[in-house]
């Protein structure tokens, strides 16, 4: 199986990856209609690409009460656009935070992985996001345990 | 051995999962579905009413999906009575039903407060299809709608009817609207917001009849004048429907089936007849926070009841992890969800209120641990952070958050560090429903 693999230490923070995804998803170069968000950990350190895991339970699509999330050929949980009457009941049900609203069309939308050619790993400029065989991982944990955690700590006035 | 009877009765979200799980599964069996109205989810009715859908659009299992799935169906019956001894059901024009294993999810019903013409003509509840149909009549662009009841049901079809009134008023007994899905600070918020978009909201306040009059509707109260409505939507509570068992003492007495709340049934989701299983607003289940025995009347838990109910027809000993109660509604755009114990008057309670922005936040802690959580925000900024799904995640994982509780105490709109940081997402990954990966609904 083909995953998003996240290193989150090469990230810089530069956002390509959520251009790259609006375009692609949207049409726009529009960061936040991306389904693809880069988490500031500190400050301007560091940073860390966030999307839907492609969990086995499919919680969202579980949760649809019009079936209008269903697997597609890249194994990604997608959202038929057409079947969606925007309940937002799939936005409670995911527990990743990784379902958004598009407020606009009053839709559900979320990582389709580009149909099996991610936008966002071609476009990430220090190989942050790769597309690659692996397993439903979590790729962030340790590394924002790590990051993050000078927030809770004495750096957190250097951070904030 | 012969392919066993499944007989599903109810139509609803636990029955449709149940059928489409148990033929995902392989399961080969006889399925008989008995219901009173055909497949449909009242969940997007408000999106039938706000005209986005068409009718068929709320159909959940078509006439032709059925056929595919092999289901036997019979509808327009409700099931009189249960003779768990003889694996026999009755239903109400006197018909028999035998069955090898039965679900009972017979669900809610909407309950009309016991006032002087609450059945009357034009008085409408907003809970079925045929509800929605005539509500979708009689409103009107010009016409004055008056909500009585402002609960999480009244809210869901409530931007509906925003859409499609002249004037709305809501009225609720309680002293504040929401009373079952947010705590005072997200009511006074989403009363704020309600009146800035010209609804009259007024709470606390004792309806005392409702009269015909040159066909609008005249409401009086206990206290203060009343007025006139051209749509009166009653949104006064759901009320499960258990009256046909609870009615039928020959067996209650004889060791049938237990009843509280809903239907007593085990972590298998089978009642103490262990061939009948029951699901959804029906089944009294165990509380993934709390560990309670509870009726949880929404519909996710539905959902994952009925999957689980048709995993264990189908022989394959699932367990059910529990419900974790959640909602969501929109308010006229402001958006409002709650998970968990977010009314656990003894757990630890960290708020965060934006009043310039409606943003308020509240987390309530057990020792490091999230149990429950509300969140208020216009939609235009809920879904730039997206915390709402990170918070069912948190309180479904239940993972200690050590130092980062205090850190959600000084940054109480930063919920995605912790929820990084704290490994929920390793902790998440493993869990499903079935034990097992899900397949696509439409496979």
């Amino acid at each position: 199986m083909k995953v998003l693999k996240f290193i989150p230490d090469r990230c810089t923070g530069c956002l390509r990856c959520e251009l790259a995804c609006s375009y692609v998803q949207t049409g726009t170069f529009q960061p936040s209609a991306a389904v693809i968000r880069v988490a500031p950990l500190e400050m301007h350190t560091s940073y860390a690409p966030y999307t839907c895991v492609q969990c086995a339970e499919g919680w969202c699509m579980a949760a649809c009460p019009v079936d209008a999330i269903t697997i597609n050929a890249a194994g990604a949980k997608a959202v038929l656009e057409d079947q969606c009457v925007g309940c937002k009941l799939c936005t409670i049900a995911c527990p990743y935070g990784t379902m958004y609203m598009d407020t606009g069309r009053h839709k559900a939308t979320k990582c389709n992985l580009c149909e099996g050619n991610p936008a966002c790993a071609q476009a990430c400029p220090t190989q942050a996001i790769e597309w690659t065989e692996g397993e439903v991982t979590d790729w962030l944990g340790a590394f924002a345990g790590e990051r993050a955690g000078t927030n809770l700590t004495g750096l957190a006035r250097f951070t904030k | 051995m012969a392919e066993k009877r499944h007989v599903i009765l109810g139509a609803g979200t636990a029955g449709i999962n149940c059928i489409r799980t148990l033929r995902q599964l392989g399961d080969t069996g006889e399925i008989t579905l008995i219901s009173a109205e055909r497949p449909y989810s009242r969940m997007v009715l408000p999106y039938y009413l706000n005209q986005s859908i068409s009718e068929s659009h709320t159909e959940t299992a078509s006439a032709r999906q059925l056929l595919a799935w092999k289901v036997k169906t019979v509808f327009g019956r409700k099931a009189a009575s249960l003779e768990p001894g003889q694996n026999k059901l009755k239903l109400d024009n006197g018909e028999e039903v035998e069955y090898d294993d039965l679900l009972i999810a017979t669900g809610s019903s909407a309950a009309r407060p016991p006032i002087p013409g609450a059945e009357g003509p034009g008085i409408h509840t907003f809970w079925t299809l045929a509800d929605a149909k005539a509500v979708n009549k009689q409103i009107s662009p010009k016409g004055h709608t008056v909500m009585v009841g402002a609960g999480f049901i009244a809210f869901t079809c409530f931007d509906g009817v925003l859409g499609r009134s002249g004037k709305v008023t809501i009225i609720e007994v309680a002293p504040r609207i929401l009373p079952r899905m947010v705590d005072e600070t997200g009511a006074r918020l989403a009363t704020e917001w309600l009146e800035n978009l010209g609804v009259r909201v007024l709470a606390g306040v004792r309806l005392k009849s409702l009269q015909p009059v040159d066909g609008k509707t005249r409401l009086s109260f206990e206290q203060g004048r009343g007025f006139t409505a051209d749509t009166v939507l009653l949104a006064t509570g759901i009320r499960t429907n258990l009256d046909w068992l609870r009615s039928n003492v020959s067996w209650v007495e004889g060791g049938g089936l237990k009843l509280n709340q809903g239907i007593v049934v085990d972590e298998y989701l089978r009642s103490s007849v262990p061939n009948v299983y029951a699901a959804g607003d029906v089944a009294e289940t165990r509380n993934l926070v709390t560990g309670a025995q509870e009726v949880h009347a929404i519909e996710p838990t539905a959902q994952e009841h009925g999957r689980v109910v048709a995993a264990n027809m189908a022989g394959r000993n699932v367990k059910y992890a529990g419900s974790l109660l959640m909602n969501i509604v929109s308010v006229g755009g402001l958006d409002m969800a709650s998970f968990g114990s977010w009314d656990d008057g003894n757990a630890e309670a960290i708020t965060g209120l934006d009043p310039r922005r409606h943003a308020y936040r509240k987390y309530l802690f057990r020792g490091e641990r999230m149990v429950g959580a509300i969140l208020i925000s216009p939609s235009k900024e809920t879904w730039l952070e997206n915390d709402v799904g990170m918070l069912k995640g948190l309180v479904q994982a239940g993972s200690p958050l050590g130092g980062w509780k205090e850190f959600l105490r000084k940054h109480p709109f930063e919920i995605k560090k912790p929820f990084l940081a704290a490994r929920t997402t390793a902790a998440l990954i493993p869990r499903t429903t079935l034990g097992a990966p899900t397949p696509s609904p439409r496979a």
